[in-house]
C-alpha cells in the first residue's frame, strides 16, 4: 500500500480503538484547536477541503453545514448516518470498530461547527452488540474525559451524544427515512423539500445536518492540516482527501483500503488488493455500491471520484467496489441486485414498488432460462420509466444498474433467453 | 391482533420479575436519550428490549410497550412489521441469517444457504422441530470483505464462511441451550412473515 493514510494510520496497531492509543497517535488534539476557532472558521476550512459526503451522494459537507448555519430556528441537530446498508459497503463498520474516537472527535467538532448540542448516531440494528458497543464505550470514555457533556474542555460548549439503533431496513439509510426511524416510526422517506438542513425538514422538524460516519472521521485531519492541504490529497479537483474503498469480490485481498480520492479502479485493484485472485480475470466492476451503474474491465482506468463517475453516468456512491471475474453472468448478478431492491423498497411510490418487483420477476424468469429477448428489452424499458419519479433515490438506484448491465453486458442476457 | 377498541386498563406486563428488571432499566436508558416530550421515539429500542427478553414480539407485549410509550397499537404494529429484525413469531433458540446480497452471492452464499438447509432440514423462514434452529436469508450485513457472511442470533457476525466453519458453528450451537426461547411446539413449517 502506498499514499497518505488519514483514517487508517493506526488500524494495524493493537487495540487501535482504545483512547490511549488514539491519544498516542495525536488524537484529540484537533478538538481544543477547533474549540478555539469560530464555528464559521471551521466550516470555511471544510469548504476549502472539498470534503464530499461519503454516504453516497457526495454532497459538499461544508456547503451542507452552511445551510444549517444559515437557519434561524433552534435547536439544531447533527445526526450521524451509521446505517451502512448499501450492498458491498463495509467501511463505516470498520471505522467504528477500529477508530471510534477519531470519528467521535470529528463528530464533536462538527456539532460545534453547526451549533448542535444534542446529537444522535443512528447505527443499523445488526451492529448493536459489535460496532455500536465499541462506539458506546468510546462515548462513555469521551464523557469521562470531558470531551462530551457540559462545558467541553472549558470552552463553554455543551454537547450530549447518544447512540441509537435501527432494526433492519436498508431504506433507513436514506436520510429522511432515518429521521423518521429516529423519531420512532417506520422508515418512510419524506417528501423534499423541506430538506433536512432546513427548518421543517430535519429531526423533530428542526434544521439538521445528516453526515456519514466516514465523512465526520475526516474532520480532525482537516482542522489539523487545514482545508487546502486536505484538498490537495485528492487526485481530482473538488474531491478532497482520501477515501475508504471497501473492496469485495474476486480479488486476492478483499478489505477496506484508504487511497487518495479519485484513484483509478485499476490501481486500486493492483496496488492495494493484490490483483484478481488466482485463475480470475477481471470482467466487471461495481464502482460505488449496488445502486451504481456497472463498469467493464476496459473501464477500469476510470478515476473513482464523484465528478468523473457522474460524468460517465454512474456514481462513486458509498465507495463500495466489487470486482467480478469471468465466472459471473451479469444477468444473474442483476437478478440478485434487483431482488434486494424489490425487497427493500418501502412501497410508498408506485413506480418504485411496482417497478422493482416487476424487474425482479422478469430477471428471475430470465435467469431461470424461461425468458425471451423481449423480456430483456422490457427490463431496460421499465427501468427507464422508474427514474426521477419517486420520493427518494432508491428507485433510481435500482434503475441505474438495470440499464447499464444490459447496455454493457447484453450478451450475458442473450445467452440465457430464447429467440 | 391487538384489539383496536379502547381497553379497560393498561395492558399487563408480559415479563417475569427478572425480565421486568432488565427491561425497565433498558427502557429508562432508551427514553433518556430523547427530549422529555419525545419519549415515543424510544419505540424501536423498546421493541428490541422486548425481543431480548422473549425472543420475539408477542401481541400482548406490543400492547404493553404501546401503553408505556403512549403509542397507539396500530403504530406499534406498523413499526414491528416494518423492520426485519423483529420477529412476529417465535424462532429457534438459535437464529441463522445468511447474507444473500451481491458480494456474498459472488463468493458462494448460495452454497452456504444450501448447506444450512441440508444440515438443519429446514428452508429459510422455518424452525427445526426441536426448536433449536431457525434459518433466514438476510440482506447485506456490511461485512462484504468477509463474504460469504452470516449473522447468528441477530447480532453475532461470522465471516469468510466455509463448509468446515459452518459445520462447526452448527455443531456448537446445537449443543448450546441458547438465549432465545421458543415456546414448545413452535411450528416447523411456518414462515415468518
Ligand atoms: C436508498 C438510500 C440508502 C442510503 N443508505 C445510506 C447508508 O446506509 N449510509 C449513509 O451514510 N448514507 C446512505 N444514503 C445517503 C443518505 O441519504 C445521505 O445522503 C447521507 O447520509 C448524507 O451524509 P454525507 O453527506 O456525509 O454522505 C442512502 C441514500 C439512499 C437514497
Ligand atoms: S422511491 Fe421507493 S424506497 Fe424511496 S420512498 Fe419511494 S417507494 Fe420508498
Ligand atoms: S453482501 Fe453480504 S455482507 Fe455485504
Amino acid at each position: 500500500m502506498s499514499g497518505p493514510r488519514i483514517l487508517t494510520a493506526a488500524w494495524d496497531e493493537p487495540e487501535s480503538w482504545s483512547l490511549a492509543r488514539y491519544r498516542a497517535s495525536g488524537g484529540y488534539k484537533s478538538l481544543p484547536k477547533a474549540l478555539g476557532m469560530q464555528p464559521q472558521q471551521i466550516v470555511d476550512e471544510v469548504v476549502k477541503a472539498n470534503l464530499r459526503g461519503r454516504g453516497g451522494a457526495g454532497f459538499p459537507t461544508g456547503m451542507k453545514w452552511n445551510f444549517v448555519r444559515k437557519e434561524t430556528s433552534f435547536p439544531k441537530y447533527l445526526v450521524v448516518n451509521a446505517d451502512e446498508g448499501e450492498p458491498g459497503t463495509f467501511k463505516d463498520r470498520e471505522i467504528l470498530l477500529r477508530s471510534p474516537h477519531m470519528f467521535l472527535e470529528g463528530l464533536i467538532i462538527g456539532c460545534y461547527a453547526v451549533e448542535c448540542h444534542l446529537t444522535y448516531v443512528y447505527c443499523r440494528g445488526e451492529f448493536r452488540q459489535s460496532a455500536m458497543q465499541r462506539l458506546q464505550s468510546a462515548v462513555d470514555e469521551a464523557y469521562a474525559e470531558g470531551f462530551l457533556g457540559k462545558n467541553i474542555l472549558g470552552s463553554g460548549f455543551d454537547l450530549e451524544a447518544h447512540c441509537v439503533f435501527g432494526a433492519g431496513a436498508y431504506i433507513c439509510g436514506e436520510e429522511t427515512a432515518m429521521l423518521e426511524s429516529l423519531e420512532g416510526r417506520k422508515g418512510y422517506p419524506r417528501l423534499k423539500p423541506p430538506f433536512p438542513a432546513n427548518a421543517g425538514g430535519g429531526l423533530f422538524k428542526q434544521p439538521t445536518a445528516v453526515n456519514n460516519v466516514e465523512t465526520l472521521a475526516n474532520i480532525p485531519a482537516i482542522v489539523e492540516m487545514g482545508g487546502e492541504a486536505f484538498d490537495k490529497i485528492g487526485l481530482v479537483p473538488k474531491n478532497g482527501g482520501t477515501r475508504l474503498y471497501a473492496v469485495s469480490g474476486h480479488v486476492k485481498k478483499p478489505g477496506v483500503y484508504e487511497a487518495p480520492m479519485g484513484i483509478s479502479f485499476r490501481k486500486l485493484l493492483d496496488d492495494y488488493c493484490g490483483g484478481m485472485r488466482a485463475g480470475s480475470t477481471l470482467k466487471a466492476i461495481i464502482p460505488g455500491g449496488a445502486s451504481s451503474a456497472i463498469l467493464t474491465a476496459e473501464e477500469a482506468d476510470w478515476a473513482s471520484d464523484f465528478d468523473t463517475l457522474k460524468a460517465k453516468k454512474t456514481m462513486a456512491g458509498s465507495g463500495a467496489v466489487v470486482y467480478f471475474d469471468q465466472s459471473v453472468n451479469m444477468a444473474q448478478a442483476l437478478a440478485n441486485i434487483m431482488r434486494f431492491f424489490a425487497h427493500e423498497s418501502c412501497g410508498q411510490c408506485t413506480p418504485c414498488r411496482e417497478g422493482t418487483a416487476w424487474l425482479s420477476r422478469l430477471l428471475d424468469k430470465i435467469v431461470a432460462g424461461k425468458g425471451e429477448k423481449q423480456d430483456v428489452d422490457n427490463v431496460h424499458q421499465i427501468a427507464r420509466q422508474m427514474e426521477m419519479k419517486t420520493i427518494c433515490a432508491l428507485a433510481d438506484g435500482a434503475a441505474m444498474p438495470a440499464k447499464s448491465y444490459i447496455d454493457k453486458f447484453r450478451a450475458d442476457f442473450d445467452a440465457l433467453v430464447r429467440g | 391482533m391487538i384489539p383496536l377498541a379502547t381497553k379497560a386498563g393498561p395492558a399487563p406486563s408480559p415479563f417475569s420479575p427478572e425480565q421486568q428488571k432488565r427491561f425497565d432499566a433498558g427502557l429508562e436508558k432508551a427514553v433518556a436519550k430523547y427530549p422529555r416530550e419525545r419519549r415515543k421515539a424510544a419505540l424501536i429500542a423498546a421493541l428490541h428490549l422486548v425481543q431480548d427478553e422473549l425472543g420475539w414480539l408477542p401481541e400482548p407485549a406490543m400492547a404493553y410497550v404501546g401503553d408505556l410509550l403512549e403509542v397507539p397499537p396500530v403504530r406499534v404494529r406498523e413499526v414491528a412489521t416494518f423492520y426485519t429484525m423483529y420477529r412476529l413469531r417465535p424462532v429457534g433458540r438459535h437464529h441463522i441469517g445468511v447474507c444473500n446480497s451481491i458480494s456474498c452471492w459472488a463468493m458462494g452464499s448460495t452454497s452456504v444457504l444450501r448447506r444450512c438447509e441440508e444440515k438443519l432440514g429446514i428452508r429459510p423462514g422455518e424452525t427445526t422441530r426441536d426448536g433449536q434452529f431457525s434459518l433466514e436469508e438476510v440482506a447485506c450485513l456490511a461485512a462484504c470483505g468477509g463474504a460469504p457472511a452470516l449473522l447468528v442470533n441477530n447480532f453475532t457476525y461470522l465471516e469468510k464462511v466455509t463448509a468446515e466453519s459452518l459445520d462447526q458453528l452448527l455443531a456448537d450451537l446445537g449443543s448450546q441451550p441458547g438465549k432465545q426461547m421458543a415456546p414448545a411446539g413452535a411450528g416447523s413449517t411456518e414462515t415468518e412473515r
